[in-house]
């Protein structure tokens, strides 16, 4: 589980990095489309944080 | 937008927000049927304007919840830190707020756009709004055939698992569609996860606070899109009057689910929508 939360995290990651620089542009709105980036940049960081997260609980092994 | 149209926006965008009637819908369906034709949803200025509106909700959560806000950040750092979840309190809604939290954005970030588009009509928003109500009624049935059928007794937050959770996080996220109401579903499905009134309330007031705080801190871009004029004080007294709202109005609820349920909110909610759909059909309101 631990693995696989580190491969999420740095899917995230890169897909935010991606959006952020607007390569991809898949669910993003055509108007407004800078601020859309960088709200799916942001999204996408937090769920990488998420995962990480997820990793360390896994690491130190949890109580419940 | 003049300035009593904006204060009367606010108001009901703090009200609407935490009862379980649908702010996105009445937003789009009070406007239309007042004939304030000179409000276009696709307005950048008032897109910025509805920003400040849940900036001031999601302020007026925070103040409410203040204390029990401090000590869930406090215990989700202090578990981190650690490595280990225990089974203190603050640290068991945490994880669980954490959790509930996801759905609706991951689901936010795919279907929001497509939904706007395809369902932003006044139509589609008294046809949802007519489904939110009998979701409200659909959930207190199934709540009191639940409590029959079985001896389950009602279970805290903290004792909610995970998935359950999870699943009131996507149940929340239908709320994306104008007409459903994200308190309404997310109470639903705390009840059908056996949290009695009060805590589904609860949890979903708690659930509300990341998800409207940080839609409207994403969406701050906005106020700054090319073409939104927002005044600034228009827009302080629009916060300031909807975070008001939102606090009474959360003061309010919680004290009303601790001995009624849903159906007062989904007779509204079929009454309202079903006389704005039929409104709609005959092109009185657009």
């Amino acid at each position: 589980m631990k693995a696989l939360a580190l491969v999420l995290a740095l899917a995230f990651f890169i897909l935010g990095i991606l959006y952020g620089m607007g390569i991809i542009n898949v669910f993003t709105k055509s108007g407004a489309a800078h601020a859309h980036h960088v709200t799916h940049l942001v999204v996408l960081w937090v769920l990488a944080l998420l995962c990480l997260i997820w990793a360390r609980f896994q690491n130190a092994g949890s109580t419940r | 937008m003049g300035i009593a149209q904006a204060l009367f926006l606010a108001l009901l965008q703090g009200v609407s927000e935490l009862f379980p009637v649908s702010s996105l819908g009445h937003i789009i369906l009070v406007p239309a049927l007042l004939q304030w034709r000179n409000i276009h949803r696709s307005d950048p200025s008032f897109l910025a304007f509805v920003v400040v509106l849940h900036l001031g909700t999601a302020l007026a959560l925070v103040l409410f919840y203040r204390r029990e806000w401090w000590g869930i950040v406090r215990a989700l750092v202090r578990s981190v830190i650690r490595g280990k979840l225990s089974s203190e309190r603050n640290e068991s809604v945490g994880w669980r707020l954490v959790v509930g939290t996801i759905p609706v954005g991951i689901i936010g970030l795919v279907a929001e756009d497509p939904v706007r588009r395809l369902f932003g009509s006044a139509l589609a928003a008294a046809g949802f709004l007519v489904v939110n109500g009998l979701v409200m009624f659909a959930g207190e049935y199934l709540r009191r055939r639940q409590q029959r059928s079985e001896t389950r007794s009602p279970r805290a937050i903290e004792h909610m698992t995970y998935a359950q959770s999870a699943a009131v996080g996507v149940a929340q996220a239908f709320a994306l569609l104008p007409g459903i109401s994200r308190s309404g579903a997310s109470i639903v499905g705390g009840l059908l996860c056996d949290l009695d009134h009060e805590e589904a309330a609860h949890f979903s007031f708690l659930l509300a606070t990341p998800v409207i705080g940080a839609a409207a801190l994403l969406e701050i871009p906005r106020l700054f899109a090319p073409g939104a004029h927002l005044a600034a004080i228009e827009a302080l007294e629009g916060a300031i009057l909807a975070g008001v709202a939102a606090y009474l109005s959360v003061a309010f609820l919680t004290r009303y689910f601790k001995r009624n349920d849903l159906r007062p909110f989904g007779w509204y909610c079929v009454v309202f929508g079903s006389i704005c759909f039929v409104l709609a059909r005959i092109g009185g309101i657009s």
